[in-house]
This record gives structure tokens, sequence and C-alpha cells, in this order.
């Protein structure tokens, strides 16, 4: 199997503080692959140095076998790569159709001379991807509302409208940050089967943050679980929730001993 | 774990640029000083010296209005564009205080045409700083009050657009109250401009004035109660608490409007002091005469670093210093002072734009 | 109850300040002046031995009084119920305690005057006619006394007035208000139909076009000059546009550009300083693109900055183009202080095209071509990057948008619409100076963007026609004009952030069905 994203010795420091603690992941194509730790861990931040928000101190990252190291944000998406926010980060008065084509940036190619003077070929591409905007949209189930302001949207909508926009980009590798935050259960499994659908029709892999354990354990194939910004476990579900220093990660030390029953969570 | 060799820094095309600029503008320096100081050489240490002299006076009064800026930058995140502005207004106050007292009459036998003014200099000008620094400092406060307040919440742009209004709105009121011609500051005749000690140095007197040594002595001063101020106070406390994160220091139980409000009291008060040092000091007096000290005074603070005290006095003072001896030591135009002084601003918002000291405020995260 | 009436005495006293402040630089006299040409009773026969003009500036401070009054009795948000008395009482209060200060001004500038002391030493406007007009020329203590008893009733007349007709915040209601209005109008079949339909567009636009196509032909060369530098205007303001509204720059210093394409049609078609005398036709794209060049090289080292640090850059960037251009050193090249004369003109198949008419034509050509430009760009893969990196950059450039590339594109472009403004300018005033390019002119463009409407076109040319088209309407208030815009900035800050006339979102989802888009109002988040 290809290997889709690939970190050696990751680490990324803020002045005393290593966020990112010299992080080795492989992750296969096509996987739904989970990175968990408490808050503070350093998830986002890994997040940050592979997409080129920050630039790593030390260590590689590489797509596909080719280094994501000193690439800058719009340059990583190019590749393929795209996320989502922990904090939802839409273009707020921009329109939900607006926002899924500002994600076609990457892949369209009109000029602003282009664009001033109306050559066929950009009327074409315009009219191209506006409809694979209203595609996405349907895909992800916000059918009617394009032309609602992205935030007039319900917060459901919302993250949905994201994934949307991230997916504009035909990335082949999504990383979502935290997408069932702010959720119901009944929200939360059409979230889980959404990113199971994701990866089944469109082929990409997908990297996931998240809190839920739910969620967690129940579509992963792999998990790799971060503390102080070090990955202190990696397996399958089932491995990591046996793993006593993953449980002591989160619950505190001497919480492994009496916690046998509590870590065997529904899959 | 295997050794991997830090990665690559990114060579960007900005960075690439940046270089070119620097270079250029370094090779130009050079030239320009090699052929003052070398080639060419045209005045001797004694006009170096009053250039120094009148550099450091300027700079003691940016210094002043330097701190004002950041005080409110670090705590509103916003430039106050009005700032110059409020140094007019304590200027102004100043000179009517030296009017009125010009005259009341106070006849003595030896002096049959003697006024208040020159018989009491001390009280005059103590006035003239107790009047010129409470009306800029109420200014200050109102002009938060209703400029800035209400645009708490808005995006950067509108309080600046908001600030922008207000400084235009006071330098033509001023006109339209005052009339648009150079009113002379009428100083008592102890403190005339221009007198002062004389030192001999390469050969011809320089001369100290009177009226610089007030304002460089006052200046420190002021800068030392307000360092004292900001570090061992409770106010100053709240303040720094405040500039941090406003919403964390208002859970703390800080009254960070109160705060806000008292913040621009005492950046108005310093403004004012400034402005009556500058009447006193340079003489004129006119509706316009805040706005580029303001815009330098600026330069000054981000020189230092913006929300950095110590920052802005030493930016205050290196900007006076460079104004001073800039135009002769290029061997350029006088008339392109202000060019040097814009020119530092471009340059080191370009360059170094966490100032020469460092920057004390966070950035923004993902 | 005594809330209210510290409020009312508060009311009463930012009143009086204001109508203290009014008076001493001379307002009083001027309104006195307009109002005698709104009523044309300048010839009247006196009144109670008031002469018109008194009668005159009696009934604009007694305008102010009753909203004093009205402003008085407001009652506080809490209180539930609102009796005729409280509002009374306040609008009473607010009216006495505005008089009060109003009378002793009075009192004291009468006195003063009568013994002799020439105030308008120190204060321009308070000179002695000035004085007596103020005193409804009676002696200070009967003149104090009008003033305290006149305020007084109008202020309690400004709350019976209030209370009879309707509470709420003023700034909500006149924001409803004007909100309903644009409503409305948007409601009306006809507008219906204009957006609905692409046809009936176009027929309402030619028609709106030949309008103002013939306008000039019977304007007077002063109206034609004036059409003119709105026009320009417009000009300016939709290349600021770009910058600011679109992307999301704030460029105090857009004169710059404006100066480099006045003073390249200059000093290329004028006689002096470089006996160049290229024709007009070729002046003006050199002009346009050495703009969009220094827009490229100001723009480089430039755009990473903060929002505010940005800003003051750019604003001494362009301070730094006047001194330069004024300074002695380069003269030589630039004309000096003096600035550069006798600047070319247009030529249309060999005639001179230079009257104010032919000017006025041009450039409405110019603001059509320039609309037409802007409005491609808008909508395209570019005006959708520039307006996700308005919204949030750092996402934006995760959407693979270089975002530096991007600034310089509408940087370079605002300000090549820039140059073609200052070179229209310049042919057509045939004399430019560095006094032409101060920075006033930048933020004059700056409000024209923001006070009309931040991002679109219609809200530009309405800002360009209230700021520079109204004061040559209201001429008589020429000396208050640049204070009035200050406060006009600060008030518009303060009333509508986004705008006269806010963005309206195009429907891109729905088929079109001619469904009336809403203009949706950007609220501060």
């Amino acid at each position: 199997m290809t290997v889709a994203l690939e970190t050696r010795s990751l680490t990324k420091q803020f002045g005393g503080l290593t966020a990112v603690s010299a992080v080795d992941l492989v992750i296969q194509e096509n996987a739904i692959f989970s990175v968990i730790g408490p808050n503070g861990a350093g998830k986002t931040t890994f997040y940050n140095c592979i997409t080129g928000f920050y630039e790593p101190d030390a260590g590689e990252a590489l797509f596909y076998g080719k280094s994501l190291v000193g690439l800058t944000p719009d340059q990583v998406t190019y590749r393929g790569i795209s996320r989502t926010y922990q904090n939802i980060r839409l273009f707020a008065n921009m329109s939900a159709i607006e926002n899924i084509l500002v994600g076609e940036h990457a892949r369209l190619r009109a000029s602003w001379l282009e664009a001033i003077i109306r050559t066929p070929r950009v009327i074409k591409e315009e009219k191209d991807a506006l409809e694979k905007a209203r595609q996405l949209l349907n895909f992800v189930g916000l059918n009617s509302l394009g032309d609602q302001l992205a935030r007039n949207l319900p917060y459901g909508a919302q993250r949905r409208l994201e994934i949307a926009r991230a997916l504009a980009s035909q990335p082949r590798l999504l990383l979502l940050d935290e997408p069932t935050a702010g959720m119901n259960p009944h929200e939360t499994t059409d979230m889980m089967h959404f990113i199971r659908r994701l990866r089944d029709e469109l082929s990409i892999t997908i990297l996931l943050i998240e809190h839920d354990m739910r969620v967690v354990m129940g579509i992963s194939e792999q998990i790799a679980v971060l503390d102080y910004g070090a990955k202190i476990a990696e397996g399958t579900p089932a491995e990591i929730q046996r793993n006593p220093r993953v449980i002591e990660a989160y619950l505190g030390s001497g919480a492994a001993s009496g916690l046998n029953d509590a870590a065997k969570q529904p899959a | 774990m295997p050794n991997v060799k830090p990665p690559a820094r990114r060579v960007t095309t900005y960075k690439i640029v940046q270089g070119i600029i620097g270079v250029v503008l370094a090779g130009y320096l050079i030239w320009r000083l090699f052929v003052v100081f070398i080639a060419n050489p045209s005045y001797g240490p004694d006009t170096w010296a009053r250039f120094a002299i009148a550099g450091l006076i300027l700079g003691s009064v940016y210094a002043l209005v330097a701190i004002g800026y950041t005080l409110v930058y670090g705590i509103l995140r916003m430039i106050n564009f009005a700032h110059g502005d409020i140094m007019m207004i304590g200027a102004f106050g100043g000179y009517f205080v030296f009017e009125a007292l010009k005259s009341i009459p106070t006849p003595t036998l030896a002096d049959p045409e003697l006024t208040f003014l020159n018989a009491h200099p001390a009280l005059s000008v103590i006035a003239a700083f107790i009047v010129g620094v409470s009306i800029a400092a109420l200014s200050g406060y109102f002009l938060e009050k209703i400029a800035y307040r209400p645009l708490r919440g808005a995006p950067r742009l509108v309080p600046l657009i908001s600030a922008i209004g207000a400084s235009i709105f006071l330098e033509n009121a001023a006109q339209l109250l005052f009339g648009a011609q150079r009113r002379d500051y009428a100083n008592p005749i102890v403190l005339t401009r221009g007198e002062g000690w004389g030192i001999p140095i390469g050969g011809s007197n320089v001369i100290l004035t009177y009226t610089g040594m007030l304002t460089v002595v006052i200046s420190t001063l002021i800068m030392i109660a307000l360092y004292l101020l900001v570090m061992h106070t409770r106010l100053g406390r709240s303040m720094r608490a405040v500039s941090e994160n406003k919403q964390v220091a208002a859970l703390m139980g800080i009254d960070v409007d109160g705060v806000i409000s008292r913040t621009f009291i005492i950046s108005g008060a310093l403004a004012g002091a400034a402005g009556v040092m500058w009447g006193i000091h340079l003489g004129l007096v006119y509706h316009f005469v805040g706005f580029i000290p303001g815009i330098k005074a600026f330069t000054a603070a981000v020189l230092g670093g913006i929300g950095n005290i110590p920052g802005a006095m030493i930016g205050g003072l290196f900007l006076g210093l460079v104004e001073s001896l800039g135009p002769a030591g290029l061997g350029i135009n006088f008339q392109l002072k202000d060019v040097i002084a814009f020119g530092i601003l471009v340059l080191v918002l370009i360059f170094r734009p966490t100032g020469i000291i460092g920057e004390v405020l966070t950035e923004e995260k993902v | 109850m005594k809330k209210q009436l510290r409020h009312a005495v508060n009311a009463g006293g930012i009143f009086g300040i204001i109508t203290i402040f009014l008076f001493l630089i001379g307002f009083t006299g001027t309104a006195a002046d307009l109002f005698s040409d709104l009523f044309r009773n300048k010839n009247a026969a006196p009144f109670l031995s008031l002469n018109p003009q008194m009668l005159n500036m009696l009934i604009f401070l007694g305008l102010i009084g009753l909203w004093a009054g009205a402003y008085g009795s407001r009652k506080s948000k809490s209180q539930t119920n609102d009796p005729w008395g409280t509002a009374l009482i306040g609008g009473l209060t607010a009216g006495l305690v505005h008089g009060l200060l109003v009378s002793c001004l009075a009192l004291l500038v009468g006195t003063l005057s009568l013994r002799g002391v020439r105030i308008n030493v120190y204060l321009s406007e308070v000179l002695p006619d000035a004085i007596k007009l103020f005193l409804v020329g009676k002696s200070p203590l009967q003149g104090a006394t009008v003033h305290i008893v006149f305020l007084t009733l109008t202020g309690f007349l400004g709350g019976l007035l209030s209370r009879g007709v309707g509470r709420g915040s003023w700034r909500v209601r006149s924001g409803a208000a004007w909100n309903s209005i644009l409503e409305k109008i948007s409601q009306q079949s006809i507008v219906k139909q204009v957006r609905g339909s692409r046809n009936t567009r176009y027929v309402v636009y030619g028609i709106l076009l030949l309008l103002v196509f013939l306008l000039p032909l019977r304007a007077g060369p002063y109206w034609n000059y004036t059409i003119g530098t709105v026009g320009i205007y417009v000009l300016l303001g939709l290349g600021l546009n770009i910058v600011v509204g679109l992307a999301g720059l704030l460029d105090l210093g857009y004169v710059a550009f404006f100066a480099i394409g006045a003073y390249t049609m200059a000093l290329l078609t004028a006689p002096q300083p470089h006996h160049l005398m290229w024709s007009f036709w070729i002046a003006l794209p050199i002009g346009v693109l050495l703009a969009a060049l220094t827009g490229l090289l100001l723009g480089a080292p430039v755009l990473r900055m903060r929002g505010d640090y940005l800003a003051i850059v750019t604003l001494g960037f362009g301070e730094i183009i006047r001194i330069l251009s004024k300074s002695d050193a380069l003269t030589p090249f630039t004309g000096g202080p003096s600035g550069v004369k006798a600047i070319g003109f247009p030529t249309l198949f060999g005639k001179p095209f230079n009257s104010g008419v032919d000017f006025v034509y041009l450039i409405f050509l110019a603001v059509l071509l320039i609309i037409f430009v802007t409005n491609r760009l808008q909508n395209s893969r570019v005006g959708r990057a520039w307006e996700a990196m308005r919204e949030d950059e750092t996402v934006s450039r995760a959407m693979g948008i270089n975002t530096l590339t991007q600034k310089l594109l509408a940087f370079a472009i605002g300000a090549a619409f820039a140059g073609l403004g200052g070179a229209l300018f310049a042919s057509r005033n045939v004399f430019t100076g560095p006094e032409d390019h101060n920075l006033m002119v930048s933020i004059n463009v700056v409000a024209v963007v923001i006070v009309g409407g931040m991002g679109n076109i219609p809200g530009v040319i309405a800002g360009a026609l209230m700021l520079k088209g109204l004061p040559e309407v209201l001429r008589q208030l020429e000396d208050y004009r640049v204070m009035v815009f200050g406060a006009l900035l600060i008030v518009m800050m303060l009333w509508r952030p986004a705008g006269m006339i806010p963005s309206a979102r195009r429907k891109m989802d729905v088929i079109d069905t001619g469904v009336t888009e809403t203009p949706q109002e950007e609220s501060k988040p």
C-alpha cells in the first residue's frame, strides 16, 4: 500500500515550549487515521506544521514521498492537502456557494486579464466551477442553502460547508479538526457516516483530530495518541483502548489500574 | 531516532526583495556619509554639537508623545490618529495661560511695565502646564468616550477611520476657533527662546537654551514618573493586564472601561505636556502643529516596539537625533528632514516591524 | 427620577457646549444667512424689533433647543412607564441648563465686547458684528435673558414633541428608517423588473447613460467642472475600492499614485521643464502604466504588514512623494513648488477636445471603463480571492490563494486607476503642483469608499456625489466643510460602518426567476 503522509521526528518549538516533539507517523493511502490526545497535546500544531502555517524546527513531513517542509499554505493546497478548523473558519459574509468557489481557487486558472476580457475559456471555467460547487453542496447535504450567507447557516450546516469547501480543491488528503465538536449524538452519527462516505466515494485519505471517543473508535482504522507533543501510542482502536499509557494521559497517573471496565467503550 | 537535519528556511521572493532594498539603502547611506564626513567636511564640531542638542530636546518631546501612542495601542490595539491633535490642544492651553498672565499688570517701582508673567515666571510656567495638561487629558477622555468606545468591537478599519475623522475635526475646529495664523508663545523673559548657557565647543559658543534644558528635565521627570506608575502601581498593573487580555482582566474584576478611560487621560496628559513644551521651546502654535509631530512620534513608538514604554522613550530620542543630524549628515537639503522621518518609519515597518527593542504584544494564532 | 434629572442636566450641558462652540466658530451667523436664503426673508420687515437675520438665528438656536429638550427628556431603557410629567420636566431641565450656559456666554462675550476687548484676536470668528447678532441687538444682560428664556421654552417644547412623537434609540430608529427606505425602493415593481430581467436592465442603463451624456450640454461651465471633479473622485473611489473594499487593505497614501499619473501627464506634455510636448493620448497610458508599476514597487515591501501599520506606511509614502515633488532639490525634474503649467490636452481627430464639456465626456468614459473592469474582476476567481482575503486572510491562504500576489495585484490595479484619474485631472486643470497631491486627497477618497459603501459600485458613486457634489451645492458652508467632513467620518463609523448603500449579494444558486435580491447589511462581528 502506498503511504500518503509520513512524518519523521517532526518537531515544533515555541520559545521554551516544545509543542510537537519528534512525532513519527505513517498514514496509508485511503485510511481513516485519527490523532487524539488531551487538550494542548499539540494536535492542531501538528496540523499547522503539515499545512505550512508553521515551519517545523526539525524533522520531515512527506506527502507521497515529497517534502512539505518549507512550503507555504497555498503551495500545500496545490499539492493536494486540505483541512478544516477547530473553530469553524468560513468566510462569514460570503454565501455558501461562494465559499466553495473560493475553495476551488487552486484548481481554476483564470488570470486577472482573462477575467476582464472574459475569454470563452474563462466563461466555461466559471460555469464548470459553479456546477461543481453545486454538486459539492448537494454532496454534503446543503442543497438549497447555496445563497445563504455562511454566518446565517446553522452550526451543523456550517461544519459540513467547511468540509465541502475543503473538498473543492480536490485534495488527496483531508485533515479534519474536531468535526463533531458541539454536535449532539444524532448529528455525530451522521458525521461519522459522512466521513466514511468521503473516504469510500472520493478515495481520499482522512486524518482526523477528535475528542469524541465514540467517533474515534467507531471509524478509525489506526489511531495515534499525542501527549505533551510526543506520540505515546499508536495502533488499532482496540489496542489503544487497552493501552495504560493512554489511559494515564487522559485520566491521570494511577488511573490505568482502576479503569479496565471504563476503557471498554462500545465500538 | 534518526538524526535529521533542520529543514531549509524559506527563501521567498519577498526576502530577496527585502535584501535588495537593504543593500541599496545601505550603499546610499555609506556613500552619503563618506561624502559628508570624509570627502567634503563642512561642519565643525560646534555645529554637530548644536544639531545633537537640538535633536535631544526634540527627541524628548517626541518620546513623551510616543509613550502616549504606545499606551493606547497596547491597550486597544489601535492607532490614535488624533493623538497629535491632543498635543496641539495642550499647546493652545498653555498659550492662552501665558497670554492671560501677560495682560495682568503687576507694576513695581523698578519696572512699571511688569506683568504677572514676568514677575512670577515659575508660577506662570507651572500654571501653563497645569492648564495645558488638564485640557489635553480631558480631551483625551472625551475623545475616547465619543469616538472610540462605541466602536470597541468593530473591525480594525472602523475605529481607525473614526480616529482620522476626529483628527480632521479637531484640527479644523481649532482653525475655525483660533484662526489659521501661527501664534507666538509669549514666554516669560527669563525663558526667552534662544537664550541659555554658553559652552565653548570647537571654537565657538554652543548655547544650551533654558527652554531646551527645561524641556529635557521635565520630560525626563515625567517619563520616570510614568514608568513608576506603570510598573509599580495598581493602575499600572491593571493597564498591563488589560493590554494582555481584555476579557481575562475583566474576569479578574478589573474595570476595563475605567482603565481604558484612565489610559486615555494619561496619554492625553503626556501629549499636553509635550504640547506646552513644544510651545515654550519652539514657539509656534497653530491648528496644524500636532499633525507631523504626531506621525513622527508614532514612528518613534514603532521604532521602540509598539506596546513597549521604555522602547518608546528610546525611539523618541533616537528619532529626534536622527532628524536633527540626518540632513547634515547625509548632506541633503533640510527641507527633506521629514522625508527622513517618514523614510525611517517605512523602513522599520518593512524590515523590523517588531521594533528595535522588540514588541511586547502577542500575535494571532491559527 | 433623580437619574432622569441627571440625564437631562447632562443633555443640557452637552447641547450648551455645542451651541457655545457653534457660536465661537461663527456658525450661528452662517446658519442665519443660510436660513435667510432658504426662507427668502432677507428684506423682510423687523419683527419685535428683531431684524430678519436675528430672527433666522433664533430659529436656528430654537431648533437646537428643541433637540436639546427632546434628548433630555428621553427615558432610560429600563423604565417601563413613560409619564408625560417626566418627559416635560426632562425637557425643561435640559432647556434650562442649555439656556443657562448659552446666556452666560452671551453675557460674558457681550460685556467684554462693550469694554472694548477685541476678542477676535484670540477667537477669530467672534467679531463685534457677530456678538451684536448673538445678543439680538440688545444689551448683554437683555440678550442673555432672551437666550435663557427662549432656550428653556424650546427645551420644554422639545420634550413635549418627543414624548408625543415616539421613543427609541435614534441610532436604531434612523438606521431602521434608512433600511426601510432602501427596502421600499427595492420593492417597487419597477426596480424589481429592472433587477430581474437582463434586458430591462440594459434598457434602463441605456436611458440613464443617455441622460448623463446630455446633461453636460445643458449645465454651465461651473457645474461641468464640478461634475468632472465628482467623476474623477468616482474613478479614484473605484480604484481604492478595489484595494480597500475588495482586498481589505487600508491605503492612506492613494494620492501618491494619483500624483504619478498627474505628473507623468504633466511632465510629458508640457513645454517646461523637459521640453517634451508629447501627445495627450500617448502620455495617458504611460501615466497609467507608471502608476501601476509604482503600485507594484510600493506594494511589494509593504503588503505583509498588519492593517493599521499598512495604513501609516502608505500615508508615509504619500507624504514622501509630496515632499519630494515640492522640494527644491528635485525642481529640475518635477517643476518644484510652482508645479507644471500648460499641460497638454486631448485631441479628437486632430481637433482639440478640451472644453469643459469634452472633459466631462472623457471622464464619463473613463468611469464607465473602470466600472466595467471592476465588475468583471469582482465576479471572477480573482475577485473571490480578494474577498476571501478580506474575510479571513489566514484561511484564504489555505484555499490556495497566494495572498501576496493577489494583494499586489489589487494594489497595482488600484494604482493604475488612480493614475488614470490623475492624468485626466492634470490635463483638465492645465496645471498641477505639489499642493494638488496632499494627504487630504487620500483621505477624501477613503471617505468616498467608506462613507459610500465598501466594496460596491453604486456606493462609491453615492459617496463621491455626497462628498464632492454636496459641498458645491452648499457653498456657503465652505469654511466649515473640512471640519464637518471630519465629524462626518466619525458619525458614519458610529452609525453605518458598512456605508450608506451596503453590498447586495448576487444569487448564484437559484435559477433566474426574476426574484428580487434583498440587500444584506454587513453587521459588526
